[in-house]
């Protein structure tokens, strides 16, 4: 399945339950068209991750997620080879070894006859496939999550490189496996350090930033069909001069979908000062930043 | 197309944007597959491929203004082939008459739409380095440097006045005023350019930063001359780096404690490969901890300073094996206890309040160190690191330097931290350079800065 053009990705996205601007849907319809890696950044709770899981969605393709983190190397993200089956296998067939030794008249005869043999011991078999070599070596396209790429170390985000730019990777004990189809890549980001300007040229890069007003009231609508539409302006409001303050953390778009949730669950109707406090804890993470939030509750609901 | 694509990277280039090639290309092959007359897609495009950071975003944005909007605002308009070639024309003359300066040039280019070495210049006034080596920091070297582009654009100003008013056969009255018009628009965007600040981009990061600067500013101020208020920031400081502290102890030791083969384990492990210790598994070697001693002069002229440090002390508590503390003036007490079982604030509250110690007499050192070899010794070991704040002004009395000797002797690390700025030591009654022999450390510690400089030494 395909994207036809920009139109159709916004449509498919937002069937799938994700509202986007046209700009996400620009750059996500030429990923699609070039097959060329998303690199997404912005803060955290914009709903990054969840444009994959849309995506996979919309498209019917599998997902398939790697979550970085420091000290995250090969063996857990691309392959780890499984020396316990080979142990066995190898013990298992010890007598068919005799055999096939059997007619050897000199030892480098022996060693002849089972070299003749290796693939047997070095295959596919005693691989076990992480995220990325699954996403290679799948049989349908896939839609590929790398989570946190900057979580990660500049070895890993190397050799992510020779991935993204080829997709191809090499396993020494087998050989280079290319990709039968080019799955879908998209990286997040939370601008934790920068990534280098080489794993950049291979990506097209968006940053998607808190939304404007009126998506955002979509978003709440699209997640809450239920709402009432003045109690989501609302919310919406304040949330975005909520954001404005000088807060530690500020509150995302899932943090919105979930202080509108339970305001319904409150049955409240309208949002007012005391709701406001009495339900901070929703949207405020840290002490200090609801008691800033109490201080400018004026500002907030006018 | 292409090439006003192209042109395009080379303003984006010129403003200091890497662009690759490859970025190019990808660029021009993606502009076919969507449709270009939508100006949202066509700039999203532009924009993923050439600007790679949310820094570089706002930037670009502008310049993407400028170069899509504003420069081509004259072919847009009701303009006849004639008045475009006018301008040329006059762009001509001028460019006779100022041959040979470069920033006319580029003044010159940008009015006839090539902004490129106006924007170098631009950047190149932003980015201007100040030179320290004055003494003083002004702002005086670019702000002279703009204003002589300013003078320059006034300059053309004026020339292109004049070149309208010395023809006026030439030109028709109607297109001598569309053309004036067209220049002074011109030239009003170059001068807004010119005096447009460059600014951090990223809101979120500028605040940030800016609190940062604050906050180390107040690191550089002397303990002394902190207000109530900024000590209770300076309380905010020390959480925070506290934490970043206890995060760098912890994670160094997750990745860097290798001990001895673990038989156990790694024979367990092997079960699994029929016998085959194919996985060899070591035993975590225990974190090095240390123990901290130590000594603080509480006398009014150095208990700010020390108040922070046995703060940022307690607060790392589990770094250490264990931290004793004493305090002194005249004679000495230990505090430890105080400190263990009371939340920070409050025992530095408490041993000013409780301590039986007489604040308002003499510091005498000789007679704290005295008490420390009849009392104390035994907390002193070959693991242990000894931390003296004071200013070593003994008000005459014995030094009694012999002792700190013998201290030093028993302990691993004698480190003593001065209040004083260093022109200070040893004038008067500062007995700094006796002490300064049996030392292995000796700093001077007024600020925040150096504190922390001191305490991550200890720590890392």
């Amino acid at each position: 399945m395909k994207f036809a053009d920009v139109a159709d990705v916004r449509d498919k996205l937002e069937k799938a339950g994700y509202v986007t601007s046209k700009e996400i849907a620009t750059v996500v319809f030429l990923a699609s068209v070039t097959k060329k890696p998303i690199l997404v950044e912005g803060p955290a709770g914009v709903g990054k991750t969840e444009l994959a899981k849309a995506m996979s969605r919309a498209l019917g393709l599998n997902l398939l997620r790697l979550q970085c983190y420091e000290g995250l190397d090969e063996s857990k993200a691309l392959y780890e080879w499984e020396y316990a089956k080979q142990l066995l296998y190898t013990q298992m067939v010890k007598e068919k070894i005799g055999d096939v030794i059997s007619g050897a008249q000199t030892l480098a005869d022996a060693v002849e006859k089972i070299a003749s043999h290796e693939d047997a011991f070095f295959s596919e078999r005693f691989i076990q496939p992480r995220p990325l070599l699954q996403a290679i070596s799948s049989e349908d396209t896939v839609v590929l999550l790398i989570d946190e790429v900057d979580k990660s170390d500049p070895e890993f985000e190397a050799f992510l490189l020779e991935l993204l730019s080829d997709f191809q990777v090499s396993i020494p004990e087998i050989g280079t496996k290319t990709a039968r189809n080019i799955p879908f890549v998209i990286l997040t980001s939370n601008n934790y350090r920068d990534m280098s300007d080489a794993l950049k040229r291979r990506c097209i890069h968006i940053y998607i930033d808190y939304p404007q007003r009126d998506l955002e009231i979509q978003i709440v609508k699209l997640k809450l069909p239920d709402i009432d539409e003045k109690l989501a302006a609302s919310i919406v409001d304040a949330v975005r001069s909520i954001r404005s303050l000088d807060l530690k953390k500020r509150p995302c778009i899932s943090e919105t979908i979930d202080w509108a949730r339970s305001l319904i669950a409150l049955s409240v109707d309208e949002l007012g000062a005391d709701v406001l406090v009495s339900t901070l804890n929703m949207v405020c993470k840290y002490k200090a930043d609801s008691e800033m939030v109490k201080a400018n509750v004026k500002k907030i609901l006018p | 197309m292409v090439n006003a694509i192209l042109k395009f990277v080379q303003c984006c280039r010129t403003a200091g944007y890497r662009v690759s090639t490859s970025e190019v290309i990808d660029c021009i092959s993606q502009l076919s597959l969507i449709n270009i007359l939508e100006e949202e897609e066509f700039r999203s495009v532009l924009r993923a491929n050439f600007a790679k950071s949310r820094r570089e975003q706002a930037q670009f944005d502008r310049l993407y203004h400028l170069y899509f909007h504003e420069l081509r605002q004259d072919i847009d308009l009701d303009d006849t082939e004639s008045t475009i070639e006018k301008m040329d024309e006059i762009l001509n003359d001028l460019q006779e008459q100022v041959r040979g300066s470069a920033d006319h040039e580029a003044i010159l280019d940008f009015l006839s739409g090539d902004p490129m070495d106006f924007l170098e210049m631009i950047r190149r006034l932003q980015t201007e380095e100040v030179d320290v080596n004055q003494g003083r920091k002004f702002n005086l070297g670019p702000l002279a440097s703009r204003l002589l582009v300013m003078v320059q654009l006034n300059d053309v100003r004026s020339r292109v006045e004049r070149i309208l008013e010395e023809n006026p056969f030439h030109y028709a009255k109607d297109t001598r005023r569309i053309l004036s018009r067209r220049f002074e628009a011109q030239l009003d965007r170059a001068y807004e350019m010119l005096l447009r600040e460059p600014r951090p981009h990223n809101e979120g990061i500028r605040e940030v930063r800016t609190h940062e600067q604050y906050l180390r500013q107040l690191g550089d101020r002397p303990f002394t001359s902190l207000t109530p208020k900024e000590i209770e920031q300076v309380r905010e400081i020390i959480d925070r780096l506290v934490r970043k502290l206890k995060d760098i102890v912890s994670r160094r030791y997750a990745g860097n404690n290798r001990g001895v083969l673990d038989v156990k384990k790694t024979l367990r492990a092997a079960a699994k490969y029929d016998g085959v210790p194919m996985d060899i598994r070591f035993r975590k070697r225990p974190p090095r901890k240390g123990k901290v001693v130590t000594l603080c002069d509480i006398s009014s002229s150095v208990w700010s300073a020390a108040r922070f440090m046995l703060n940022i002390l307690y607060s790392l508590q589990e770094c250490f094996t264990k931290v004793n503390s004493f305090v002194f003036v005249s004679g000495l007490a230990e505090v430890t206890k105080i400190f263990e079982e009371e939340e920070i604030n409050h025992a530095i509250e408490k041993v000013l309040k409780e301590v039986n110690i007489d604040y308002h007499a003499q510091t005498d050192y000789g007679e704290t160190f005295r008490q420390f070899r009849n009392g104390y010794m035994d907390t002193l070991n070959k693991k242990t690191t000894l931390i003296i704040i004071g200013d070593a002004r003994s008000n005459y009395f014995h030094p009694e330097d012999r002792i700190l000797e013998e201290m030093r002797d028993k302990c691993k690390r004698l480190i003593w931290l001065n209040p004083e700025p260093e022109s200070m030591w040893n004038t008067g009654d500062s007995e700094m350079f006796a002490y300064k022999a049996h030392c292995h450390e000796l700093r001077e510690c007024r600020n925040l800065n150096q504190l922390v400089d001191f305490v991550e030494e200890l720590i890392l």
